[in-house]
């Protein structure tokens, strides 16, 4: 459903994403690891088509991004880092907006409205102004937004960031719904490595641009290794002192 | 289109709830009600000071729209230069300081029917400055007989003007995040553009005559006229839409530009 081939970014001389090439098929939720400033943010871009990448080429159910970006982006449900809202419109009209410029026929729009709001949990604010949410509730919205077209794909980028142990909690499990209910394809990032274990097929673990691993977690974690331990040597492969990360993170 | 309807309503909703549109729409129709009373009441006393010289040739000549509607529709016009941008300051900035930029261009919606239907939202505010500024003139054919086709003239040259500085409004949203700096940039371009036309007359070009003439063309003052004084030229009205048409392919070339970096 995902598809990216040989993905670069390239700003000046500076390298924010390096030759990635992974897939992402339906039914899966795949978790974009990395340390902050690795090109997860980039990457992701690429695949919406807010980005053109400097290389490559990114497939959302086997439409081009950019040769066929109308049904490209019909397919997909993106939620950026920060939730894309209008603070002075309530849920319901925002919802409906996005709806609207998604291409949900009219007479489709009020069901694909209530469900969204039914699975994110928004019903008691359904009528609030979004500006008076709180975080929380912004993050919902936001992934409602994401949702309300029922796209075969979601591209989520750090879904959880600033919420409460409760909140993430909840995000996590719809996250989980959705890809396991619906046949979903799901990429998300995130540097939490619990959230991965959490809710995450597969890992794709990008480090300055380039992707360092590609595997399903039940591997990653077989024999009781610790995700920690491979975040910790693959982010620090070109650092200087390899071992006093890996000890850190490993008695944790 | 109906994308661009989607976009259009959305953002007049949002001018209406927050408190800009109310507070454009309340200056300005003060202003107009305050140069309206003005031009009013010296239009009284040149009619007095006329009669008490028993100057007959000026009073036979002095008529409603010439020493009254064409001086307020003037200065109107002037009052635009603050209060277009005003209305168009947030149209794009917003957008990216709410990062509400990245929904709408990972939507199926074009980079076209983006600013067009800002566009459409800023065009109809204006042609509600419009109709409430015909409000002024219009009460005067209540009390005397103004010339409907001249009067009609003037105020299609404000709408028109307002119409283009939305224009040039747009583009100056469209390079920023920030809506102060939108609003300064659009004014200062809209200064400019008025201002153009008094350099060019003042000869501070030389003799270069064909100079002289192209800030001539540009400036807005000089299409406003002619409009104010009822003629109606397809030379001034085709000025307006190519500074709309312009503003426009500018505004989407911005907007696009976050896709070159």
């Amino acid at each position: 459903m995902i598809e990216a081939r040989g993905l670069s970014k390239r700003y000046g001389d500076f390298v924010a994403v390096d030759d990635v090439t992974f897939k992402v098929g339906s039914g899966e939720v795949v978790g974009f690891l990395g340390p902050n400033g690795a090109g997860k943010t980039t990457t992701m871009r690429m695949l919406t088509g807010f980005l053109p990448p400097t290389d490559g080429t990114a497939l959302i159910a086997g439409h081009d991004v950019f040769g066929e970006a109308q049904a490209a982006r019909r397919a997909v449900g993106y939620l950026p880092e920060t939730p894309p809202l209008y603070p002075e419109m309530d849920v319901q009209g925002y919802l409906k907006y996005v709806a609207t410029i998604q291409d949900v026929p009219r007479s489709e729009r009020a069901p694909a409205i209530d469900r969204a709001v039914e699975r994110c949990g928004l019903g008691e604010v359904r009528r609030r102004l979004i500006g008076a949410l709180s975080k929380g509730f912004r993050q919902r919205v936001g992934l409602a937004g994401a949702i309300v077209h029922t796209p075969p794909v979601l591209i989520l980028d750090e879904p959880t960031v600033g919420l409460d142990p409760i909140q993430i909690q909840e995000i996590r499990s719809l996250i989980k719904e959705l890809g396991g209910v619906g046949d979903h394809a799901v990429i998300l990032s995130t540097h939490i490595l619990a959230e991965v274990e959490a809710i995450c097929d597969r890992v794709i673990l990008i480090h300055r641009g380039r992707k360092v691993e590609d595997a399903p977690l039940a591997d990653l974690t077989a024999g009781g290794r610790k995700l920690e331990e491979l975040f910790a040597r693959e982010t620090s492969r070109d650092v200087a002192a390899p071992e006093a990360p890996a000890q850190a993170e490993g008695s944790a | 289109m109906k994308r661009v309807y989607t976009v259009a309503a959305r953002e007049l909703s949002s001018l209406f709830v927050s408190p800009v549109a109310y507070v454009v729409l309340t200056l300005y129709t003060l202003l107009a009600g305050f140069f309206f009373l003005l031009g009013v009441v010296s239009f009284v006393e040149t009619l007095r000071q006329a009669q008490a010289y028993q100057a007959f040739d000026f009073l036979q000549q002095m008529n409603l729209n010439d020493a009254l509607i064409t001086p307020f529709l003037g200065s109107m016009s002037v009052v635009l230069i603050f209060v277009v941008p005003g209305i168009t300051m947030g149209l794009f900035s917003s957008e990216k300081a709410n990062g509400t930029d990245e929904l709408l261009l990972t939507s199926p919606l074009t980079v076209w029917d983006i600013v067009l239907g800002k566009y459409l939202a800023a065009a109809v505010f204006v042609l509600l400055l419009g109709v409430l500024l015909a409000f002024f003139p219009g009460m005067l054919f209540l009390y005397g007989d103004p010339e409907v086709g001249k009067t009609a003239a003037g105020v299609l040259g404000i709408v028109l003007t307002g119409l283009a500085y939305a224009g040039i409004g747009c583009f100056a949203s469209s390079v920023t995040r920030s809506q102060m700096i939108a609003f300064i940039f659009a004014f200062v371009i809209l200064l400019m553009l008025l201002i153009m036309g008094a350099v060019a007359e003042l000869g501070a070009m030389g003799n270069a005559a064909w100079l002289e003439g192209f800030l001539g063309y540009l400036s807005v003052g000089e299409h406003f006229e002619n409009l104010a004084l009822g003629l109606v030229d397809t030379v001034d009205v085709s000025y307006f839409f190519v500074v709309i048409a312009i503003s426009l392919l500018l505004t989407k070339a911005a907007v696009e530009s976050v896709r070159w970096r």
